[in-house]
């Protein structure tokens, strides 16, 4: 199976002992689990004051490494996100922004994200959204963080019905109320963890709006190839989830 | 394993579909939080009359787990107890009916140290839930190993109880840990192993909230030894379950 990883990441996460991976290690560890090509985006955009040092570092590292495409992260609550946008734009290999909004402490339906959102159509890039990059639960005990709210996708959805849209880390409640509603949303499988989860997934909301994910090294490369083992679905449909849909995503 | 909200012909199918997984023996838990977190004597019966026809219905292949609500108290307590020892229960469930801490988890860990009994607990770190009142964090999973040193307890999900978890685990022996719980997180397994040797970890799918696929690669997906993991998947619980 070709599998195309909708989220991993490079950089160390100071709250867990996961590894902290190079684009070379982790081209080299997603090889080593069977994973052709995934998108690639740079931890240390989360917390630092400006993201774009993370994002000449990730697209640097990446011009080797055909197996990595790279998504940088774009800050749209900072007065400088024109400035953040032109730096990544101008490489070409990149064609997907990732927006952290609950890490970058702005709502998914400001004005900002309305402006961002027009220059990225403008030229063309794909929109990918983090609504979370771990269970609240196991936060930091000093960091208050929930993940993005779902009624603020929803919202934001429904003011652009005709733009595609990424979403990485719904949990399975939201996968089941956000999908039918908004044929223009993929979301990646991440955070989607219940019994015979593709299955059940697939049952009810069919495989067009769903795309692996690994979120490594968030979480174990294995298990998230595992969820699409000795599923029941029928091989266009696994096709579509393992790469097919992300594919059409960034064909733009 | 939890039948959650299924009935007995689903709870079947399921033990049924763990082969397909090379799952050999299964531990049924019981479906604990149908009647909410504080079921009445009469519904953790019921509960446990569920469990009791699975272990009886898959023969060597499920192991039951009396559950009780401590809450109810110390006759009700001794009393389940004794029920279920009659359709051979191996071990107490214990989920959020109360704190681990409490008072009325004396009669309990005295019902398990009498009948050789491992006690599961439910534990999750409440750092970041604030519901320690009848929720038990790992510390206070920890603190129940140091009261009741005799009595071998199993912490559950590894995941939810986090590095301090395992590191509250690790002066007590007889605090074992799961490695169940929420998503795969990376690193965690690993480390648990450093902290408290391979021994003290058992494979656990909280099925059917998770999967069993999933479950599994959590401990095939890390880096541990071969050896390792045949023991977290399956020698570990044999031995604490004294299994054949």
């Amino acid at each position: 199976m070709n599998y195309f990883d909708a989220q991993t990441w490079i950089g160390g996460w100071p709250f867990s002992f996961q590894p902290a991976h190079r684009a070379a290690t982790l081209a080299r560890a997603l090889r080593g689990e069977g994973i052709g090509r995934a998108l690639v985006s740079p931890l240390d955009a989360v917390f630092a004051p400006e993201p774009t040092p993370a994002n000449r570092a990730l697209l640097r590292s990446c011009r080797t490494l055909r197996n990595l495409l790279p998504v940088p992260v774009i800050n749209p609550a900072l007065a400088n996100w024109r400035e953040q946008l032109a730096v990544v734009a101008r490489d070409r290999s990149v064609r997907a922004i990732r927006i952290l909004p609950n890490y970058h402490n702005y709502a998914l339906t400001s004005s900002e994200v309305e402006a961002f959102v027009s220059e990225i159509q403008g030229r063309s890039l794909r929109l990918v959204i983090s609504m979370r990059l771990i269970d609240e639960r196991h936060e930091y005990f000093a960091m208050r963080l929930t993940g993005v709210p779902t009624g603020q996708l929803d919202r934001f959805l429904e003011r652009h019905p005709d733009m595609p849209v990424l979403a990485s880390g719904l949990y399975r409640t939201d996968l089941l109320s956000l999908l039918p509603r908004h044929p223009n949303l993929l979301a990646d499988l991440s955070f989607a963890e219940w019994f015979d989860i593709v299955d059940q997934l697939v049952r009810r909301l069919g495989a067009r709006q769903l795309a692996f994910a690994s979120h490594t090294p968030f979480l174990i490369t294995a298990a998230a190839l595992a969820k699409l083992g000795q599923v029941g679905i029928g091989a266009t449909d696994l096709t579509s989830i393992a790469h097919r849909n992300l594919e059409r995503f960034l064909k733009t | 394993m939890k039948e959650d909200g299924r009935g007995r012909a689903e709870a079947a199918e399921l033990i049924a579909e763990a082969a397909r997984f090379g799952i050999e023996h299964l531990v049924a838990l019981g479906d604990v939080l149908v009647y909410g977190r504080r079921p009445a004597a009469e519904q953790v019966r019921e509960i446990n009359d569920d469990t009791a026809w699975l272990v009886q219905t898959f023969p060597g292949k499920v192991s039951g787990f009396c559950y009780l609500n401590p809450v109810l108290g110390e006759r009700e307590v001794w009393r389940e107890v004794e029920r279920c020892l009659g359709w051979g229960a191996r071990g107490i469930k214990l989920e959020i009916a109360n704190n681990a801490r409490d008072r009325c988890m004396q009669p309990v860990m005295a019902a398990a140290q009498a009948h050789g009994l491992v006690v599961l607990q439910h534990a999750w770190s409440m750092t970041q839930i604030r519901q320690r009142s009848y929720h038990t964090d790992p510390e206070d999973a920890a603190l129940l190993a140091g009261r009741h040193p005799e009595v071998r307890i199993v912490m559950a999900h590894l995941t939810g109880c986090g590095i301090r978890g395992i590191l509250a685990a690790k002066p007590h022996p007889n605090l074992f840990v799961d490695t169940s719980g929420a998503a795969p997180e990376a690193g965690i397994l690993e480390r648990a192993v450093d902290e408290l040797g391979p021994e003290r970890i058992l494979y656990g799918s909280d099925v059917p909230v998770r999967d069993f696929r999933v479950a599994i690669a959590r401990v095939t997906g890390s880096s541990l030894d071969a050896e390792t993991r045949r023991r977290i998947l399956f020698e570990n619980a044999r031995r604490l379950l004294k299994l054949p």
